[in-house]
């Protein structure tokens, strides 16, 4: 599904990326943790194809996102760590504006539209401005959005941050309903409880460098997530 | 704290000037130096010249009939016309709409602090706008009729005390639009009304000033007088720059005592406006069906709504629309008094009025930018369009063609009208209805490549990319050269081929350059929009 290589990505002296390589198989969770700073969202934005990297290649279903990134484009969904969205729209115009743009006929985007707001309680809002939404409210547009299409690979940075614990069990239930249909979903947290639960397979990055990464019990042991990320951050547990 | 916060707002008023965002570096002492320059340039030599002609007309006349306090009092209300009339939104979103007011008033700064510095921004460019008009006012006294010390020291007083009247002004209006729009359902919409009305007053003083300054001067003993004995304070606040020690004093303590009651005021509202959301109705969404758009369609409605969801951008970059029928409309009306004189201007050339014609929708189209700021105002959001399966092309091919549909359509409009009124023959019309439109395609691109170039996609205020970016001065005033380029060039040498085949030359010239900027866009503008 998603295949990263050697990837690579600079910002003036700072590698933020360096020489990075994973796989990611249809039907996985895969989470991706690190300290701040560590390269997960500059990872995730190159994945997206909203970031140019250096070096490495990254394909989506076989497709570069380089070479081919309409391709690519179709075929995932990114939801950032902070969903900056068209404030100026209402919430159903905005997931309109998406639909549009993925192709998405009138009575598929009207069913998914019903089903994810009534889902995330979000119905009733979607005629206001976004410009009025709190941040957990923008965060639910931004899952339904992504989800409107019915993308094979969702990219998601911190997604539970400003989502209430309905919501968040809400999500959880529906990242797992994308895997269970053939999807993959790629997501950073911070959150290690919830990793540890969640996903399938993890990756652990420090400094740009992948340290671990493999299935949850390659990874973990006997051990916690939590007990492992910090060892290997050199931290004192 | 007040010297952190100011350094914070200046930097943001005059980051383009020393960042290049594109980069993500600061710019070279050269470029900054050639920014300035562009920037002096066209504050000093076009509109400071405009006012400098203005005063020296008036200066020594009005002097010479003992009316020296009229003349400051005239340039000195135009100053502060002009000053607060650009400043009004700008105050209203500095002040209360900025989007770091919220991490700014979780800190510990005093509320005064935060409003000080956003203050000082407002009286940076009001002194800008009123000082093109009173510094020339001012020097061209000096030069022409009197520099003793008592004028130097009451002229340079005027100066300051304009500046902060202007500034008083502009907060009391600027108080006035936040409180109103605190309870207005359609803000946006009538927040244009409202500026439209003003910038409707103003052309209008504009449209009759030669008229009323010819009738002041040769009336302007019985002005003076009847100034004089009605209103007072006008004769004081002239007599300002005469040295007159009361009216000095007098004005002062007026212009402070009112910053003061503005200062209160502000204080005692500001928190509570800047962090309200409004009491706007709640709308209930009812589901229905939507149709589905193409991308192109729905690229281009995302534009549109952008472009009217703010008055700044309406008002800023969008007075064309408006001013283009309106223009038709008028050469309709008095187009048959007035094509008479234009040949007779123009020592009857035959064809003239066609190109005449040409360069005016040309220079009213100049006025519609939109395509400028478009990049900067994605800001934040930009994420989004990269995100999406588009390709860079049709993004920008949407924000081209916000600009080319509200611009083609009303100048189609102005130039019929204008043609009809001309009474021009069917290739002169012709001529007259497609140069226009070869421009506006220039203008469009043009637009679009300089804001490209120069995007700002960091701003906290969005009256930072509209009205003070590099990339929307560039589009303006090289719109608005280029829109006078029509005329410039007949006059210079294209009467000698005669007006038809000059214009389709012109017009050849510029589809040709619009050709190299489309080219640009498309081959080499996606691969930058992508890498933003």
């Amino acid at each position: 599904m998603l295949k990263i290589e050697h990837l690579t990505k600079t910002y003036g002296d700072k590698k933020a990326v360096d020489d990075l390589s994973l796989h990611i198989l249809p039907a996985e969770i895969y989470g991706f943790i690190g300290h701040n700073g560590a390269g997960k969202t500059t990872t995730l934005k190159s994945v997206a194809g909203i970031l140019q990297f250096d070096a490495g290649e990254i394909t989506i279903d076989g497709n570069s996102v380089r070479n081919q990134p309409l391709a690519c484009k179709k075929e995932i969904a990114y939801i950032p760590d902070n969903p900056d969205l068209y404030d100026y729209m209402t919430g159903i115009k905005f997931l309109n504006f998406i639909a549009d743009i993925f192709g998405i006929s009138a009575a598929d985007r009207q069913a998914r539209i019903h089903d994810y707001a009534e889902r995330f309680e979000l119905t009733a809002d979607l005629a206001q401005p976004i410009a009025s939404y709190s941040h957990g409210m923008k965060q639910k547009l931004a899952i339904i959005a992504a989800w409107i299409h019915q993308p094979k690979l969702i990219i998601m940075d911190e997604p539970f941050v400003g989502l209430d614990p309905k919501a968040a069990h809400l999500l959880k239930g529906m990242m797992r309903e994308v895997c269970d249909e053939g999807g993959a979903i790629f997501f950073s947290t911070h959150v290690l409880e919830v990793a540890e639960k969640l996903c399938d397979k993890v990756a652990i990055i420090k400094a740009g460098r992948l340290i671990r990464s493999g299935t949850m019990e390659e990874v973990k042991g006997d051990d916690s997530l939590e007990q492992v990320f910090l060892e290997l951050e050199g931290e004192a547990c | 704290m007040l010297k952190i916060l100011l350094k914070k707002q200046m930097a943001e008023v005059f980051r383009s000037y020393f960042y290049d965002a594109k980069k993500n570096k600061a710019r070279s002492k050269a470029a900054v130096a050639a920014y300035i320059v562009l920037f002096v340039v066209i504050m000093l030599g076009v509109m400071g010249g405009m006012f400098t002609l203005l005063a020296l007309s008036m200066s020594a006349p009005m002097a010479a009939a003992g009316l020296d306090w009229l003349y400051f009092a005239l340039m000195g209300l135009l100053a502060i016309l002009l000053g607060s009339f650009g400043s009004v939104f700008n105050t209203y979103s500095g002040l209360y709409l900025a989007k770091d007011n919220d991490l700014l008033l979780s800190m510990p700064i005093p509320v005064n602090a935060i409003m000080g510095a956003r203050l000082l921004s407002v009286y940076l460019l009001g002194l800008m706008y009123s000082g093109v008009v009173i510094l020339p006012a001012v020097i061209v006294y000096w030069f022409t009729v009197s520099a003793s010390l008592g004028v130097i020291a009451g002229s340079i007083l005027l100066l300051l005390l304009i500046s902060i009247f202007v500034l008083t002004l502009s907060c009391a209006l600027g108080w006035v639009v936040a409180k109103i729009s605190l309870k207005l359902k359609n803000k946006s919409f009538i927040t244009v009304v409202i500026s439209l009305a003003f910038f409707a007053i103003y052309y209008f003083f504009c449209f009759r000033a030669q008229t009323i300054i010819s009738d002041f001067v040769a009336n302007a003993v019985t002005y003076g007088e009847k100034i004089k004995g009605a209103a007072y304070p006008i004769y004081l606040f002239g007599c300002v720059a005469l040295g007159n020690g009361k009216a000095m004093a007098v004005v002062t303590a007026v212009v402070l005592a009112l910053f003061g009651v503005m200062w209160l005021l502000l204080g005692r509202s500001f928190l509570k406006i800047a962090t309200s959301s409004g009491k706007t109705e709640r709308r209930m969404y009812r589901e229905t069906r939507t149709q589905r758009k193409s991308i192109g369609a729905a690229l281009l409605g995302k534009e549109f709504a952008r472009f009217l969801s703010s008055p700044n951008y309406m008002l800023n970059c969008g007075l064309g629309v408006l001013l283009l029928p309106i223009s038709g409309i008028v050469l309709l009306i008095k187009g048959r008094d007035l094509m008479p004189m234009l040949a007779m201007a123009f020592d009857n050339q035959p064809g003239s009025a066609a190109v005449l014609l040409c360069t005016a929708v040309c220079v009213v189209a100049s006025m519609n930018d939109m395509a400028a700021p478009s990049i900067s105002l994605e800001g934040k959001n930009l994420w989004l369009l990269q995100l999406l399966p588009v390709k860079p092309w049709q993004a920008l091919r949407a924000k081209l063609s916000v600009q080319l549909l509200l611009t083609s359509i009303p100048a189609l409009f102005a130039s019929a009208c204008a043609a009809i009124a001309g009474g021009l023959s069917a290739v002169e019309t012709l001529l007259t209805l497609l140069v226009p439109q070869a421009v506006i395609l220039m203008m469009a691109l043009l637009n679009l490549t300089v804001g490209l170039k120069m995007p700002n996609l960091t701003w906290t205020s969005e009256i930072v990319p509209i009205k003070q970016s590099a990339s929307v001065m560039i589009g303006l005033l090289g719109g608005m050269i280029y829109g006078i380029l029509p005329i410039a060039g007949f006059l210079m040498f294209g009467h000698r081929m005669g007006a038809n085949a000059y214009m389709a030359c012109f017009m050849a010239f510029t589809l040709a350059i619009s050709a190299g900027l489309y080219v640009w866009l498309k081959k080499k503008g996606g691969a930058a929009f992508a890498a933003l």
